[in-house]
């Protein structure tokens, strides 16, 4: 290393904030199950603002292709008798969420993609619908955010009732026939509105028909449909996703009706509109039960869409997004001649890969810290010491040593990312595996901490030059016991993820040895190497309600609100329990009060 | 059924509405000023700041020359130096890095979101600010039937507050719209055929089924209206409904409107054909901030999108502006952005490299070789297109005088230093002078003390320096400045006379209050 001057947390926005390491005073440390203690809130936020927006983005947006996830069928239906998952946590006291929010430009290209086949805009290259629609924002509908409705709405109808196949998905029969358009409303409104009908309702698109001959060029039939379906599409009832019912329960909640819950149901597990099973299931009240709803979140994990979903979550828990680390991070060629540029989008897509393989073949939160299954190709067979020649250009599944790699964190994909270009970065490693696996929150370094200055003498290994790095009281507050150990303990890897047992330095012997917080309670323990950390990971109480959070802020579309404490402390004590997969931990989000019911602005 | 006249386009007087009172005096009022052309606030936002001692003339007070220009970035405005207002020693609040005065949130989420709020930012994770933004505020007072103002942008979308400057309500973030299609077909109904702008352009069909939306629309959100919800969502309902009147009463003034028509459209670059190559239809290089694709496609999009697209913009900006459509706009570049366009090709994105470092650390050594001549691309590229925006309004005749003259259009930055994060000193340039209520051709030191022009090139001069701020002076409130150009548009005060106060504080720390309201009279004319 011949460059004097190192700036420590590399990763770390321009902006600290004068605090102190604050990591053992959240209640959620001591995972010790009390409500409302869960003010971890602002830990997580404030260290690392990139990451954290970049997850805030995933979590909105992306588009979830998800392609490569449909691959592999292996397991992909395994439900078993969900005997975990039927005791919901009694947790009545739920945050206020809008009753009307409007479709996000993700969730509405899926709806008119499931809803009338429509994937692009024939009129506008073929663009995903979204593309004309003005920027997602939760206000006030604007200007443009109405005209955007309007002409993307024209184009859909349009595109539609001229094309024999999509048009079977609006109206199945022959409009010049005398009732065809009043069945029309009667049988689309239900889908496009994803409830029945009133009937005023019925009456007012009645009216629209009526009304065929003036607000159509020639009032031909197939024209009226058009404006028919044209009217849906601008519909407040369709672009929202309304939540109306006003039955009061015991706790002075609002219970969703089984039309709400339906959607709920799909928005939530496949981020888009109810199929017609889950809509005649609603239809016929079957919607009312925990049993009933539980069945309809199996059947529905089984569907594509619901893998879509799994690997849209890991993007979020992982944080990753473009421009993030797990998506751009480069290395030095020269230094790391395995690694190639074409390897970092291969990486990625590994580690969603990963996720979704261990989730639909049921594996469980450990699993996901202890699995050895990879993905490799031709292009990333290097990266794991493997021979390219033994592989073409999909990835495909293989098992590596569980002694040297087992689970997400020993992947390339997180190996790489959070490391420099020439060298690795204990103190990234080590912040992402506290602060965001281990659920450990940590402040942000005090003002000036990134200017700290590299003493100038030669360092037999990186860990040691981050212990000098770190030293001063400032710093070690949080490095000593939060950041660095687990970082050190991942020094095992080098910056383009090939294991390593000497130091890049010196040559020096690599100590991958440590004092690991994983749990408050039990204070530091002593880690030896990284398969060590992903044991005692998969095994944290902490750990596991760190993921059961933030399923819980992805699922139900607000983050870490303190009122969701209770739900996410009786996830995280039945993962804690043992025989609980991710799967169950997906369904049992069905399974709450506060996804059945929808509370009041308090 | 309600039976209402639907005028889409153009023309015909302001309708009496059964709903608002005050729209309907704002639409009157409207109605009322055809003789003279309004006023409108154009903001023209770029990120990250710039090399401030390049960007700023020597000169602190006094008539804007040639000579003062001549060699900083300002000199591409020469031609039009006496049309400039450049205000020195303005200040946005929450100072961050030089003190331990702000939030001491990071120190972009602050410097976005309390910009044009003059608030504070949100704790909670996504930090919007807690008030409504300047623009906001402007437009429901200005604009006919209040509609909300054109927030446009390049790049890919972002809800993020490293991207978001306007804010509809406290902690509701109004994000830039950046597909030029978008904006053209919401604009494209008001363009008449020409002629003079004689309503009913459209088919008749589709006047009637014009209606027949409203209606239909407005009966469905009755019902929600009708519902016990929220305040929140309350709101979401009636912003709706005010957006449907709005589409009814249309344009207000008959004879700005007659110029709108598809001719001048075409005379200003926009056409069908011309706003579909500035669109990208597929996906758009993000950043960490932005999520857009990527790849190869990405990349063209992103430039296509900060190349034509963003000088589509500018045309719909001015098109609306002829058209009457929207009096306050804003047009926010992105600032994660790596440049690959108009020759310029850099490694690190526009932040990295105003850190000097090339990626989000900052301070520390001058790291990437060359940096300041890659930010200098930067400044250089932002300053050709504030001159695009500004020789276009120049070029639009309006009443008795340009476009350019009816409106103040001012380049605000984010920060005034790049490195240092300082928001104090800001560079700042307005053209036009809102109907002749700003000074024109003048510097004009509001602090009344020796200000500086920063030091930005220090840090790589001297390494390892934070520094680059060069002054501590040139804190002067920007709230000031915003109160002047409230004025200077038209908008009045609680009391019907002049603006005296906006946002939420105006001092270096977060304690509400403003302690120093009212305008700044020496950017009067």
């Amino acid at each position: 290393m011949n460059t004097r001057v190192v700036i420590v947390g590399l990763s770390l926005v321009c902006g600290f904030v004068p605090a102190g390491c604050q990591g053992d005073s959240d209640g959620s440390m001591s995972g010790d199950g009390s409500g409302g203690s869960n003010g971890s809130d602002d830990g997580p936020e404030d260290e690392d603002d990139a990451e954290d927006d970049a997850d805030d983005e995933s979590e909105g947006t992306a588009d979830g292709e998800g392609s490569g996830s449909e691959a592999d069928e292996s397991g992909g239906d395994e439900e078993e008798e969900s005997d975990t998952s039927t005791q919901a946590p009694a947790c009545s006291e739920i945050p206020w969420t809008s009753q009307i929010p409007r479709l996000t430009n993700t969730q509405y290209n899926r709806t008119v993609r499931d809803l009338l086949g429509v994937t692009g805009l024939t009129a506008s290259n073929n663009a995903l619908p979204s593309i004309l629609l003005a920027t997602d924002q939760a206000g006030g509908l604007s200007t443009l955010g109405w005209s955007g409705y309007t002409t993307v709405a024209g184009m859909i109808s349009a595109q539609v009732m001229g094309d024999p196949t999509l048009r079977e998905n609006f109206i199945k029969c022959d409009p010049a026939e005398e009732t065809c358009l009043h069945d029309t409303i009667v049988e689309f409104g239900r889908r496009a509105f994803r409830r029945p009908l009133s009937e005023d309702e019925i009456e007012r698109f009645e009216e629209v028909v009526a009304k065929g001959a003036e607000i159509t060029p020639s009032g031909a039939p197939e024209e009226v449909a058009e404006a028919l379906l044209y009217m849906f599409l601008v519909s407040p009832s369709f672009l929202q996703r309304s939540e109306i019912s006003s039955d009061e329960d015991d706790s002075g909640n609002f219970v969703l009706s089984n039309h709400e819950v339906a959607s709920r149901l799909s928005y939530m597990l496949w981020g888009s509109t109810p199929d017609e099973i889950l809509l005649k299931a609603a239809d016929d009240g079957k919607l009312e039960t925990s049993a009933q709803i539980l069945a309809q979140a199996e059947r529905m994990l089984a569907d594509d869409r619901a893998r879509d979903m799994v690997v849209e979550f890991h993007r979020y828990y992982l944080m990753m997004g473009p421009g993030g680390r797990w998506d751009t991070a480069q290395k030095d060629t020269e230094l790391f001649p395995a690694f190639a540029p074409a390897q970092v989008p291969l990486m990625a897509e590994e580690t969603l890969r990963f996720f979704d393989e261990v989730t639909f073949s049921g594996g469980s939160f450990s699993d996901l810290l202890l699995s050895p299954v990879a993905f490799v190709n031709n292009v990333t067979a290097p990266l794991y010491d493997l021979d390219p020649a033994d592989y073409g250009d999909a990835l495909e599944q293989v098992t590596l040593d569980p002694d040297e790699r087992p689970g997400f964190l020993t992947r390339a994909g997180f190996l790489n990312g959070y490391a420099h270009s020439t060298y690795t970065a204990p103190v990234l490693r080590g912040a992402f595996i506290t602060k965001e696996i281990i659920g450990i929150p940590i402040d942000p370094p005090p003002p000036g901490a990134d200017q700290t200055m590299l003493p100038d003498e030669d360092f037999a290994t990186i860990r040691e030059m981050f212990e000098v790095l770190t030293s001063s009281d400032d710093c070690a507050s949080c490095h000593r016991a939060y950041i660095n150990p687990p970082g050190f303990v991942m020094e095992g890897f080098d910056a383009a993820g090939a294991i390593q047992t000497v130091d890049a330095l010196s040559g020096a012997p690599i100590d991958t040895e440590a004092e690991v917080l994983i749990d408050a309670v039990q204070g530091p323990v002593t880690v030896t190497d990284p398969a060590d950390l992903m044991q005692k990971i998969a095994e944290s109480p902490n750990a596991m309600r760190q993921y059961a959070k933030k399923w819980v802020g992805f699922a139900y579309e607000r983050e870490s609100d303190p009122l969701d404490a209770c739900v996410v402390d009786g996830l995280a004590d039945k993962m804690t329990a043992g025989g609980y997969t991710v799967l169950h931990l997906i369904t049992d989000l069905t399974q709450t009060e506060s996804f059945r019911v929808r509370a009041v602005e308090g | 059924m309600k039976r209402r006249l639907f005028l889409r386009g153009i023309g015909g007087a302001a309708l009496a509405t059964p709903y608002l009172s005050s729209f309907h005096d704002k639409a009157a009022r409207a109605a009322g000023t055809v003789a003279t052309p309004p006023q409108r606030l154009v903001v023209f936002f770029t990120h990250n700041g710039c090399l401030t001692n390049r960007w700023f003339p020597a000169k602190e007070d006094g008539p804007i020359t040639a000579d003062d220009l001549a060699g900083t970035y300002l000199e591409v405005l020469t031609p039009l130096a006496d049309k400039l207002l450049i205000p020195r020693g303005f200040r946005s609040m929450n100072q961050y890095s030089l003190s331990s005065s702000g939030q001491g949130i990071d120190p972009h989420d602050q410097a976005m979101g309390s910009k044009l709020t003059c608030a504070t930012i949100s704790t909670a994770r996504e930090r919007y600010a807690t008030a409504e933004s300047l623009d906001h505020t402007i437009a429901r007072q200005i604009n006919n039937t209040g509609v909300d103002p054109l927030v446009l942008g390049v790049g890919a979308a972002s809800s993020s507050i490293k991207e978001v400057l306007s804010f509809s309500a406290p902690e509701t973030a109004f994000p830039a719209n950046v597909n030029p299609q978008t904006v053209y077909n919401a604009l494209s109904g008001a363009l008449s055929s020409g002629g003079g702008g004689e309503p009913g352009n459209e088919a008749g069909y589709l006047v009637e089924r014009g209606k027949s939306v409203i209606d239909l629309v407005e009966d469905d959100l009755a019902s929600y209206q009708r519902l016990d919800m929220s305040k929140a969502d309350q709101d979401r309902i009636s912003d709706w409904l005010d957006l449907l009147r709005e589409t009814e009463i249309g344009v207000n003034n008959p004879e700005l409107a007659a110029a709108c028509t598809r001719n001048a459209a075409m005379n200003y670059g926009v056409t069908d054909e011309t706003v579909e190559a500035a669109s990208p239809t597929g996906a758009v290089t993000g950043s960490v901030f932005a999520p857009g694709g990527g790849g190869a496609e990405g990349d063209a999009n992103l430039a296509i999108s900060f190349t034509t697209g963003g000088d589509m913009m500018m045309n719909l900006m001015a098109l609306n502006m002829i058209c009457d459509t929207n009096r306050m706009l804003m047009l926010v570049y992105p600032g994660y952005v790596k440049f690959g366009w108009d020759g310029i090709t850099h490694g690190h994105d526009h932040h990295g490299l105003s850190h000097r470092t090339g990626d989000l650390s900052v301070g520390g050594a001058c790291k990437v070789a060359g940096v300041l001549d890659m930010l200098r691309d930067i400044d250089i590229w932002y300053t050709s297109k504030y001159l695009r925006l500004v020789n276009l309004l120049e070029s639009i005749g309006e009443g008795d005088g340009r476009l350019l003259d009816n409106t103040a259009t001012m380049w605000l930055p984010e920060l005034s230093d790049g490195n240092a994060h300082n928001l104090n000193n800001l560079p700042i340039v307005i053209a036009g002078s809102a109907g002749g209520y700003l000074k024109q051709g003048a510097i004009v030191n509001v602090e009344g003390r020796q200000i500086g022009v920063g030091a930005s090139e220090d840090s790589c001069a001297n390494g390892g320096s934070i520094g680059n701020t060069g002054s501590f002076n040139g804190n002067v409130p920007i709230n000031k400045l915003y109160v002047t150009l409230m004025n200077a548009v038209g908008c009045t005060g609680p009391d019907g006379g002049e603006v005296r106060e906006f946002g939420v504080f105006d001092g270096t720390t977060i304690t509400p209050g403003i302690t120093n309201p009212g305008e700044v009279p020496e950017l009067k004319a």
